[in-house]
Formats: structure tokens, sequence, C-alpha cells
């Protein structure tokens, strides 16, 4: 007998969807506002010595990308390609992956700030509520949590038959939330304002420690990337376990439970 | 299969984000909703603390140059064939004592050096070495009238197409005291390419703020109607009046 239960309260919904979309659009508008200067230099004004990316277009019809000096082509993909009107033109990221699709730093600034604001409102909606909700002990990974991760990867490797003792959250759910929710996304938002001259003359130190503005701008990049990483892996975890209950649960808060699954 | 599910989800969730925002940027409801962050921001960092500055060996000895091509017209070219003995900074509009200042008056001002990161709005970060008048000062002889609230900077240079470059600063701003009429860089003059003779700089807003070829002052109670009334040429193409983010 398959039970139901009620998973997900409105404001975990609404906060979870509302930041799906505003991750798309710093995604996207992100990539924009990269398109208007391709570079990435671990250094504090721009330096072409210390470039680690850059994504250029030598000749027409040809895109290019270099990675700590090593060059691929990657025309049709990054450094040339559609220019969102119809033709091809050389531009860093694509069209199809940046808002607004045509080249228009201006407006991809705009969204980028707007919905930096939405992101930071659903981040502090969802720190707030695993405080008053006492989820947040029980997600924060712990030092007696490190020795059971490798167990818990190998019971999902179907290395071993039965998962570590764990409390709400395996290990390897702790470990996520954790990187995720209390590094990687704050620190995003942090490189971020680290760009802006207005916050720089506010806080000096924070964008000294990051190694400069330059740097900044690359370790808000490489959060993009890690933020991109955990999204594909959550992506792929709801594709393979019950993708129509997940996406039910996170719509209508309501989870099926299958026959060997605890009520949790 | 599910890898085929899994990649065609994982593309097209983000793969949909662009034609959505592409047809919501056209939207001018939508678009004053998302413009309407500025004024958080803005609120939020406002203008306090002062830029970083460097030391010498910090300094971009090549500067770049970017913005408006130097102005060619006859008016320009003339001040510089005589090296801009007849220039004239006006100070002029909401003020008890309109100035016009020569270069020579300017110089003989006291002077403030700054070396100092210059932000552009694309993204790249150089440094320069500025010395020149603190706007706080040139204001201070014009004495700005009590409705004044704004100054706005005339510049010498078009975009091609016959739009003469402006921006402006609130009074607030124009106190702060890295905000400096800079006659110099790196040690020597200002060239024609750089702003010559008089350029702003406002280190702790973006690029596009520090004016080149600044040729007067307009102190104004508001700038909604001058040229498209966003208070800058850029502002006109929608980049952010307050340029701190």
């Amino acid at each position: 007998m398959k039970r139901t239960i009620y998973r997900y309260g409105p404001l975990t919904r609404v906060s979870h969807w509302l930041w799906v979309i505003a991750f798309g659009v710093l995604v996207s508008s992100g990539l924009q506002i990269f398109n208007a200067s391709p570079h990435l230099d671990a250094s504090d004004k721009s330096n072409p010595a210390r470039r680690v990316l850059s994504i250029g277009s030598p000749t027409d019809g040809v895109g290019t990308t270099t990675v700590f000096g090593h060059t691929f082509t990657t025309t049709g993909w990054l450094g040339w390609g559609s220019d969102g009107m119809g033709g091809a033109t050389a531009r860093a990221f694509p069209a199809w992956i940046t808002i607004p699709s045509y080249q228009d730093l201006a407006d991809g600034r705009r969204w980028h700030f707007f919905f930096a604001w939405i992101a930071i409102v659903c981040w502090v909606t969802w720190v707030i509520s695993a405080i008053v909700n006492g989820n947040l002990k029980k997600m924060l990974l712990r030092p007696s949590d490190i020795p059971k991760l490798w167990p818990m990867q190998a019971y999902y490797l179907k290395l071993r038959k039965e998962p570590p003792p764990h409390g709400l959250y395996n290990p390897l759910q702790k470990a996520s939330y954790t990187a995720i929710g209390f590094v990687i996304a704050p620190l995003v938002v942090i490189t971020g304002l680290a760009l802006s001259p207005g916050i720089d003359a506010i806080a000096n130190p924070l964008t000294v420690l990051l190694g400069g503005r330059q740097f900044a701008r690359l370790w808000h990049f490489t959060g993009m990337i890690l933020l991109l990483g955990f999204f594909a892996i959550h992506l792929f975890q709801v594709l393979t376990q019950g993708v129509v209950n997940q996406l039910n649960a996170m719509i209508t808060g309501r989870y099926r439970l299958s026959e060997h699954e605890v009520e949790s | 299969m599910k890898r085929r599910i899994f990649l065609a989800s994982a593309a097209s969730l983000l793969a949909g984000c662009a034609p959505i925002g592409t047809a919501l940027n056209n939207n001018m409801a939508f678009m004053r909703v998302i413009y309407s962050a500025e004024k958080l921001d803005e609120a939020v960092i406002g203008t306090r603390g002062l830029a970083r500055e460097y030391p010498p060996s910090a300094v971009d000895r090549n500067f770049r140059v970017n913005g408006f091509a130097t102005p060619s017209d006859a008016l320009y070219q003339g001040l510089v064939a005589d090296d801009f003995r007849n220039y004239r900074l006006v100070v002029d509009g909401a003020v008890e004592r309109r100035q016009a200042l020569s270069l020579a008056h300017l110089r003989a001002m006291t002077q403030q050096t700054q070396i100092t990161r210059h932000d552009c709005v694309e993204g790249w970060s150089a440094i320069g070495e500025w010395s020149g008048v603190r706007l706080s000062d040139v204001l201070a002889l014009a004495q700005p009238r009590s409705d004044a609230r704004y100054v706005v900077f005339r510049c010498m240079d078009n975009d091609g197409q016959g739009t003469m470059y402006y921006e402006s600063l609130d009074l607030h701003q124009a106190a702060q005291p890295q905000a400096l009429l800079a006659l110099t860089l790196n040690g020597a003059p200002l060239d024609p390419a750089h702003g010559a003779p008089v350029r702003l700089r406002v280190p702790t807003q973006l690029g596009y703020k520090s004016a080149k070829w600044v040729a007067r002052l307009e102190l104004v109670g508001s700038y909604a109607n001058i040229e498209g009334g966003h208070g800058g040429y850029w502002e006109d193409q929608g980049y952010e009046w307050y340029a701190g983010i």
C-alpha cells in the first residue's frame, strides 16, 4: 500500500521555483555581461599575462577559446555564432543562451541586478525557515559525517547493501547542502558585489582578499560553473528517482512514498 | 534513454531562458520593474567610502583608450593647435557666480593626485595616476544656488551621429573627495585621446561616469529635460545613472 505524505510547505515550493527562474536568468544575463569583455584574469586590473580564460574570434567565421594558454577552436559555440537576429557574429557566448539574445550589455546588467535580489531573498527565506523549523541543524555537515561520505556513495553505486546510519538527511545530502547553500551561493553573491566600484569603496579589504577586481570576476564565473554542476546533479537525481512524483511534490507539496520508503 | 532525457531537459531548461527573456526585454511595463532595482542598489550601496589608492608601481603606462573618438571638429582641433590657450571651463546654470576658467587658472589651484583603478562597465580595469583639481573646489568658486541638485558635464565629443556626450552627478557625489577634474595622466598633461584638456575622474563609479573632454559644468535642479532625460549619454541607452555597481 503506497502512502502519500505532505512533504513541502508553500514557502519551500514558491521559493524553489522562484530560485529556478532567478538562477536561469542570472546565468543567461551573466553570460551576456561576460560577452562585453570575454576574458578572465587572475589579477586586480586587467592583465593579459595572467589570463585564465579568453573567448575570441581571430578571423570572421572562426571562434576560439583559450584556457590557461591552450587554444581550442569552438566555432558555432564560443567566439563565433548566432547573433540572435538571424545572422552570425563574433561573440563569446551564443545568442541562444544569453538574455537578451542579441548583444545588449545595458539590459543584461538590468536583468542580472534585479534577479540577484530575487535570489538573495530566496536564500534568506530558505535559511530563516531552516532555522525556524529546526532543519538547519540536521542539514549542516559535521566532522562526524565525513567518514560516512564514501560508504553513502558506495551504497548509491550499489557497492554496499545498506546506507550508513544517518538522520533526516544522509551524509552526501548534508555535504551538498552545506557546500552549495552555505559556501558557494554566498561566495557567488560576495564575489559579484566585489566587482562593483561602489562596494569596493566601502569594503576595500574584501576585493583585496579575493585578489582584486578581475580575480573577483574569475571567482564569480567559477561559482556559476559550480552551481551549474550542482544543478546538473540535482536534475539527474530528480529524473532518475520518479520524476513525476518529484515534480508533483514540488508543485502540490504531496509526495507518494514508495513501498520501502519511510516517512521523513 | 534516461541520459538523453536528462541532457535534453538540462539544455532546454537553460536555452528556454533566452527566448522568453528576449521577448520580455521588449515589454516596457516589465522592464520598468526590472529597471527599478537601480533605486534599491543606490539606496543600499550609495556613494560612501573611498576608492583604493595604489602605489606608483601599479600604474598602466599605456592607459587603455576607450569611448568615443577624439573630437575632430574645427573647434576642438583649434583648441589643440594652440595648446588649449583659448580653452575655458565654463561653470554656469544654477550658480551665484558664473565661471570661465582657463587651464592656467585650473593649474594654479590646489592639485590633487590619485592613483586609482578605472573600472569599465564592460568588465575590464586599468590603473592610472591622475592629477588635477577637486571638483568640489571648482564648484565652490561658482557657489551653486540652493535649487541646484545636479552638476551636468557637457563634453566636446559626440557619438558620430551628432549626439554630444554628457554625464551628471548629484551634489553629494560631486563632493566626494576623489571626484577630480583631471588635467594630467601618468605625470603628463592629458593627450587628446585621453580627454584633453580636462576629464572627470569618479573612481567610486563605473568608467562611463568619468567623462572626457569636459567643456562645461552646468548646475541644474533636474536633468529630465536634457537630451534623453536620463542624466547621461549611456544612461539614455539604458545604463544605470547610479554607476556604483
